[in-house]
């Protein structure tokens, strides 16, 4: 219980400073809200009157109060390029993101771990060398490559799906699908590669230790004694890494939405860094940090879990 | 037992590991049999061969590792005048016999229970794998078994996770788990090596009580020839591979025929015989002198009533985190020019704590410390791991050299050549890496490193335990001559009265972080006034 509450506590606190740290962030970049949203031709008093209205001219701490206010009625501004709430903007761009990352992740979890087994099983065998080969070379291959070439294989020469037409889950989420199994598999593949060698590391390194010969001293199968022993064993490491991957994945992949075309916060994003559109590149940060944070917090979570010998400390 | 049924017969079994494309051999011509009801014990130096031919049994050979010549008979259930030949066996045929009819127990009891499974689920594994006993049951089976083994509190320990419980605990757990299903057979390699001797004892007891009362034999294999005697009727001796000697337990012990049994037995058995008596002049200043002396560790508060008791309290205590224990609770003793003296006591008495509050490792003590030697050095129990694996040897040495800007580079290399001779190993020794080392030899280089700096006082965390006892001897006779040659002091903890009473000038028993006996050597191995000296005295096989 202790643990949980203060796990609680810390994540709330350092959930704060990414707040504040963002929000001091953009005002030391020169030129602000008023300047950007009017341009360098309007006249000094309209962009003084807007300065007022938007509440710029108060102080800073004065100003960051009303910021968190707003944070936390789910308020995060408007912005300035369209003139619409930031959290109306970045909510219609969520399911391409979400979905892009959850399909990813499903994809990296349920083609890794068995690869990873598979390899560790026989090391230096055939079924392991190929893999070997192959994880590393496609660990080698960055994510936008792999969507320009399944972008050319799929889409223009098999004609597996139409590029850039992506359809809203709302629509037809049969169709949604249909188009995402492409850019997330773009995305997972590094990552699988990664994972299958990170797993496969871990459990060769598991099958070497005392209590591997205990389980196969009493008369357990191969099998058994890699499922039921060795397993959990080997995935504490895996875990953190998991962790990292994913968090990776769910903070958004900018490039590949801009492949494919996708119109996710990756593209907000970056649209709004090229218009000065503060409240929106302010919100999507502290989206990417809080996103990294509350998944360490559920790998912390379920380290506790699966490994007896934290739970005491 | 005249005439008693053979139970295991290995017949000129030779067992080989790959090497460099072919196999090479490290066992050869290994034949001896083992009675029904018998304890057999496998006696012999590591390296010797014992561990491996009895993982032959079960198929247990680590990395390729093969049978290339010879049988290995064990009787049949079925057809109790055949012999099934384990070596023969396919894997899946040898399975239905390992932990049902052939169960071991391993000599690291911390590592060799899976350490994310409930001990229950350990234990039950056995009945699921092997029994035909209704589900239901097991729990029940399970429970019965731990208590059977001398485990209290089975209920709650049921749920509990091995790293909860103590050595001797975890390996009462092993034991359970290997007799659940009344083996014919138990193979216990070095199951008492990792434990305090006061324990070493009990496991020795339940073991005996064990093959009593199921009539299940057992092969004992150790390095540790009391241990041998104190529970087997026969012994097989090995050394490199080879069986030198085998018999019945007295006549081994008693008449030894072959050279190397004879060297074995007296390296280990002299009864502790002093190897070389000394002098010390009380009348000189103390090289240590602590008073009052207390060491404590900062841990995390476990209970709460640790924690306090209003709400606020426990808020703060949860960020607030470490308290301070006492482990060494304010000791006074002193240590006198040349002197060797020797700390004993069970493991988590405070020994290790107290000397690495001596060495300044650990800087939270209390009390009045006053010492000769700024910068006392020392040695660890485990040689392989305490040197860094990727530096060299000469590199290692020259290390506190350069630390306190000792002399050129030159005059550094220099004194390590010399110090590498003064510790029994040749130049060529500079360039190596500890991996071709052996044990032996990593715990010269290390006795070397610590006395590089030419401190008075040097401090010794159980430097022979990890070491075969031939080995022990060559070590403890280079720590008496260094101490004449370099005029040094030595604190020596150890758990084996043996070596305390062969080396130690005078001995301090801890028990519970205080010092609750202490006197010349002969005199507590004579007269031990505390009951805790009595029995770890008694202890002693």
């Amino acid at each position: 219980m202790r643990y949980y509450i203060k796990k609680i506590v810390s994540l709330i606190m350092v959930l704060f400073l990414v707040i504040l740290l963002t929000f001091l962030a953009f005002q030391v970049i020169p030129g602000d809200g008023a300047l950007a949203k009017l341009g360098v031709d309007a006249t000094e008093e309209a962009i003084e009157a807007l300065r007022e209205s938007l509440g710029l001219n108060k102080s800073i701490p004065a100003r960051f109060v009303d910021y968190f206010k707003g944070i936390l009625h789910g308020d995060f501004g408007i912005s300035y390029q369209y003139d619409q709430p930031v959290a109306e903007l970045v909510a219609a761009r969520m399911p391409a993101t979400l979905g892009l990352a959850l399909i990813s992740i499903l994809l990296i979890v349920v083609v890794s771990l068995p690869l990873g087994l598979l390899c560790s099983k026989k090391e230096n065998g055939t079924v392991d060398n190929i893999i070997t080969l192959l994880t590393q070379t496609l660990m080698a291959v960055p994510a936008f490559f792999l969507g320009i070439l399944i972008t050319l294989i799929f889409g223009l020469t098999l004609r597996w799906f139409m590029p850039g037409r992506y359809v809203a889950p709302a629509e037809d989420f049969g169709a949604f699908l249909r188009y995402m199994i492409f850019p997330a598999t773009a995305i997972a593949v590094p990552k699988i590669a990664m994972l299958v060698k990170f797993l496969k590391t871990s459990v060769i390194r598991e099958l070497k230790l005392d209590y591997v010969r205990t389980a196969r001293s009493k008369g357990n199968t191969d099998r058994a004694v890699l499922w039921k022993h060795v397993l959990k064993n080997a995935l504490i490491p895996v875990i953190t890494f998991m962790g990292m991957v994913i968090a990776d994945v769910l903070a958004g992949s900018i490039v590949i939405e801009q492949v494919f075309n996708l119109p996710g916060l990756g593209r907000l994003l970056v649209v709004a860094i090229g218009n000065r559109d503060y409240p929106v590149v302010q919100a999507i940060v502290i989206y990417i940090a809080s996103v990294v944070l509350i998944i360490n917090f559920i790998v912390d979570l379920l380290y506790q879990k699966v490994d007896p010998r934290i739970r005491l400390q | 037992m005249e005439a008693a049924k053979k139970l295991l017969e290995l017949n000129k079994v030779s067992v080989g590991f790959p090497h460099r494309g072919g196999m090479r051999p490290v066992t050869e011509n290994v034949s001896f049999s083992l009675h029904d009801g018998e304890i057999l014990g496998i006696v012999g130096e590591s390296g010797s061969g014992k561990s491996v031919s009895m993982l032959a049994v079960m198929g247990l050979l680590s990395g390729n590792g093969k049978v290339m010549d010879g049988s290995i008979r064990f009787y049949n259930k079925e057809q109790p005048e055949e012999y099934t030949e384990l070596n023969k066996l396919l894997k899946g045929e040898l399975r239905q016999i390992c932990g049902n009819e052939i169960s071991m127990i391993f000599q690291e009891p911390m590592t060799s229970l899976n350490p994310v499974m409930t001990i229950g689920a350990q234990v039950e594994e056995m009945l699921t794998l092997h029994s035909t006993l209704p589900r239901e049951k097991h729990k029940e089976e399970v429970l019965s078994m731990l208590s059977e083994v001398g485990l209290s509190e089975v209920e709650k320990l049921y749920d509990k996770y091995p790293h909860q419980l103590s050595g001797g605990m975890r390996q009462r757990v092993m034991i359970a788990m290997a007799m659940i299903l009344r083996p014919k057979l138990l193979i216990a390699d070095e199951p008492t090596t990792a434990l305090d001797v006061t324990i070493q004892a009990k496991i020795l007891k339940l073991l005996k009580k064990l093959q009593t009362e199921y009539g299940t034999s057992i092969v004992l294999i150790s390095h540790d020839l009391g241990v041998i005697r104190s529970i087997c009727s026969r012994t097989v001796v090995m050394c490199e591979g080879r069986i030198v000697e085998q018999g019945k337990v007295e006549d081994i012990f008693e008449r030894p025929q072959e050279e190397y049994t004879k060297r074995l037995l007296a390296a280990a058995l002299g009864k502790g015989e002093i190897i070389e008596k000394r002098e010390i002049d009380y009348q000189l200043a103390p090289v240590v002198k602590a008073e009052n002396y207390s060491v404590f560790y900062a841990e995390k508060p476990k209970n709460a009533q640790q924690l306090g008791s209003t709400l606020a309290e426990r808020l703060k205590s949860i960020f607030a985190g470490k308290i301070r224990r006492e482990v060494v609770r304010g000791v006074s003793f002193e240590v006198y020019p040349g002197e060797i003296v020797g700390i004993v006591g069970e493991s988590g008495c405070g020994k290790s704590t107290l000397i690495k509050g001596l060495a300044g490792l650990n800087p939270l003590t209390e009390g009045m410390l006053t010492m000769e030697a700024k910068h006392p050095q020392m040695v660890f129990q485990d040689p392989y791991g305490s040197l860094n694996p990727s530096k060299t040897i000469g590199w290692l040495l020259t290390e506190p050299l350069r630390l306190h800007s000792i002399g050129t580079k030159e005059e550094q290399r220099q004194q390590v050549l010399e110090m590498l001779k003064k510790v029994g190993l040749s130049e060529e020794y500079y360039d190596r890496y500890p991996s071709t080392l052996s044990g032996g030899q990593r715990q010269r280089i290390a006795i070397a490193m610590a006395i590089m700096l030419k401190q008075k006082l040097i401090l010794l965390d159980e430097p022979v335990s990890a070491l075969d006892v031939t080995v022990q001897e060559q070590i403890l006779i280079l720590l008496l001559s260094l101490r004449k040659e370099y005029d040094l002091s030595y604190i020596f903890i150890s758990h084996d009265m043996n070596v305390i009473h062969r080396i130690c000038d005078r001995v301090m028993v801890m028990y519970h972080g205080e010092i609750v006996e202490s006197g010349k050597t002969e005199e507590i191995f004579e007269r031990p006034q505390h009951e805790y000296t009595r029995k770890l005295l008694k202890a002693r096989l």
